[in-house]
């Protein structure tokens, strides 16, 4: 992906957010990770995905 | 801090061909542009000298190059800093480290931080050099009325005084509450965001190199993004978020403002005594007027759009409307040009004012997101661009560049195939260059006249037809004028050029068209029409 589809992406998804509110943005987000998860090639790569997102959240 | 200013004693005209609004960086430079094509102009300007306060302070490769078309270029470069990138931290850690794009052999650096009122001052000098503007301080303008063949405006001077003037034209360069705007009865519209930026100057000396440095919820004012830029004359430019619930008339108060700026200046180490000098407050605004030619009467910089400050698009987009409105009104003057030209004015600008809004927009939604889901994203950019490469540039500053005039009524498609090179509506790219007056930048040959490129030799017959200035590009040392010795091969690679190849350049630099085989094209015909042209409506 280009840096400006990246950016496109971006603003796609905070507005989605925006859209869905504080509320319900933790299903929305949850669904989205699923779905990407469900595309990684292994559990492995999808894991480590988790495990970084987990302790970044935390800092 | 500024330079005196020359005051004009005489008594006002009675008659001008051009009146400018307003004796800003736009105005000014508008009234020097205009005096190199031959066109004399009255402006008007309601304070007594040049501004208060640094303003605008960031200006891009293409707002020097403009500059230069005035012989404002050196003055800024002597006096400004130059820089090519910057960082960026999440909280005490570096997320990004950016540079734009820069060689060796180029004219300018991509950026040059100088406060406004040189710039100002240097536009106001060249101007004043002409012998063709007249700037008339402490003066205001209070009435315009437009009629067929001009305008009537009414100025008042300090005493209470008032004047008529009768203007063929009006330049409205008043700024983002332009008085003429309001006279006529226009208003800008778009949207503009909520959140709050304190902008303080201070004087401090520093060892730093020059960069564009920004903190995202810095430890010295968790929460808070701060950005910070250096000046000439020992200053720093700093930028910090206000909460939402903070009364931004309480938050540009010394008291609090000083232990803000205290604590980050400890936190980056920065020991040096300081005082502050100046301090404002801003909210991006994406705002345009739809049309900035009506009649007569036409409007550039902050009084025809302003863009928010983040990727410096303000004064860089108004030197650019002073780029383009210059030569096309001086055309129109000189009966050269149709009056619908200026429509071509209006066309482009209003578009690159919509682009400059779009990545505006973008850039504020990062530097002051406008809502949770941007909040929100933020934080996870950040964290994760400590990390990983991929996301990093979500953290750039889209900083400023040229806008393509896209379906400007001027353009001309290719003729032939071209693999890369810059089509019609594209600026002409920057080259090293060799002429009969020695070494050069291509650029430095744009802002008066169109220039027609030819790769090879061209008939003689076709040289200097019309107001057009033509060369012959080789690759051997230019030994008659009207030679261009392309001395590192940078022309033909960035013009994508073959031996036949032709570009006709427009006096502000933007390609109007180009021609794979352009021997035998009638270049001061396809001029003439451009000039002529009537307003295709999209």
């Amino acid at each position: 992906m280009t840096h400006a589809e990246l950016d496109t992406t971006y603003t796609a998804l905070a507005e989605a957010i925006a859209r869905t509110g504080e509320t319900r943005s933790p299903l929305l987000l949850a669904t989205l990770a699923l779905s990407l998860l469900a595309e990684q090639p292994d559990a492995a790569s999808a894991l480590a995905q988790i495990t970084q997102a987990e302790r970044l959240s935390n800092t | 801090m500024t330079s005196s200013s020359t005051t004009s004693t005489s008594p006002l005209p009675a008659r001008t061909p051009v009146l400018i609004a307003g004796g800003g960086p736009v105005g000014l430079t508008v009234a020097a542009l205009l005096a190199q094509q031959g066109i004399a102009s009255t402006v008007i300007e309601a304070d007594s000298s040049f501004c208060d306060g640094s303003r605008a302070i960031c200006m891009s490769r293409r707002s020097l190059e403009i500059l230069g078309w005035i012989g404002a270029d050196k003055p800024m470069l002597d006096k400004g800093l130059s820089w090519v990138g910057g960082r960026s931290y999440f909280r005490d850690r570096e997320v990004l480290h950016f540079e734009m794009p820069a060689e060796p052999t180029q004219r300018f650096g991509p950026m040059v931080n100088i406060q406004q009122y040189y710039a100002e001052e240097f536009a106001h000098d060249a101007a004043i050099a002409t012998g063709l503007v007249d700037v008339r301080w402490s003066t205001r303008v209070s009435n315009v009325t437009p009629h067929g063949n001009g305008n009537t405006v009414e100025v008042t001077s300090a005493n209470g005084s008032t004047h008529r003037i009768e203007a063929d034209w009006v330049i409205a360069c008043d700024g983002g509450r332009s008085t003429v705007r309001e006279l006529l009865g226009l208003q800008l519209s778009g949207m503009q965001y909520d959140g709050r930026y304190v902008i303080v100057d201070i004087e401090q000396a520093t060892s730093r190199p020059v960069e564009r440095l920004a903190w995202f919820d810095p430890p010295s004012n968790p929460g808070s993004t701060i950005l910070m830029h250096r000046q000439p004359d020992n200053v720093w430019r700093i930028d910090y978020q206000i909460r939402d619930d903070e009364d931004p008339a309480e938050a540009v108060k010394p008291e609090n403002v000083l232990p803000r700026v205290q604590s980050h200046l400890d936190m980056i180490g920065e020991t040096a005594p300081w005082k502050p000098l100046w301090i404002s407050i801003y909210n991006a605004k994406c705002l345009t007027l739809p049309q900035y030619r009506h009649g007569r009467v036409l409007f550039a910089g902050d009084a025809a759009h302003l863009v928010p400050i983040f990727g410096v698009r303000g004064l860089n987009s108004g030197l650019d409307d002073a780029g383009n409105l210059a030569w096309k009104l001086a055309a129109v003057l000189r009966g050269e040009a149709a009056d619908s030209l200026l429509d071509s004015y209006s066309i482009e600008r209003v578009h690159a004012a919509r682009e400059n809004i779009r990545y505006g927009a973008k850039s504020t939604e990062f530097m002051a997101p406008p809502n949770y889901g941007f909040r929100l994203m933020r934080e996870a950019a950040l964290r994760l661009a400590l990390e990983n490469d991929s996301v990093r540039s979500l953290v750039n500053p889209r900083q400023t560049t040229a806008i393509e005039y896209v379906d400007s009524p001027l353009n001309i498609a290719d003729f032939g195939a071209f693999d890369g090179g810059p089509h019609a509506g594209l600026p002409a790219p920057e080259a090293s260059i060799q002429t009969t007056g020695g070494a050069q930048h291509l650029s430095e040959l744009f802002g008066q006249h169109f220039v027609a490129l030819y790769f090879g030799d061209i008939a003689p017959a076709t040289k200097g037809s019309g107001g057009v200035r033509v060369y012959s590009v080789r690759d051997t040392v230019a030994i008659r004028d009207g030679d261009i010795h392309d001395t590192l091969g940078q022309m033909r690679e960035r013009f994508a050029a073959a031996p036949g190849t032709l570009y006709v350049i427009r006096p502000d630099g933007y390609v109007l068209g180009r021609w794979r085989n352009g021997r035998d094209i009638d270049i001061a015909a396809i001029i003439d029409k451009a000039l002529q042209q009537t307003t295709r409506t999209a």
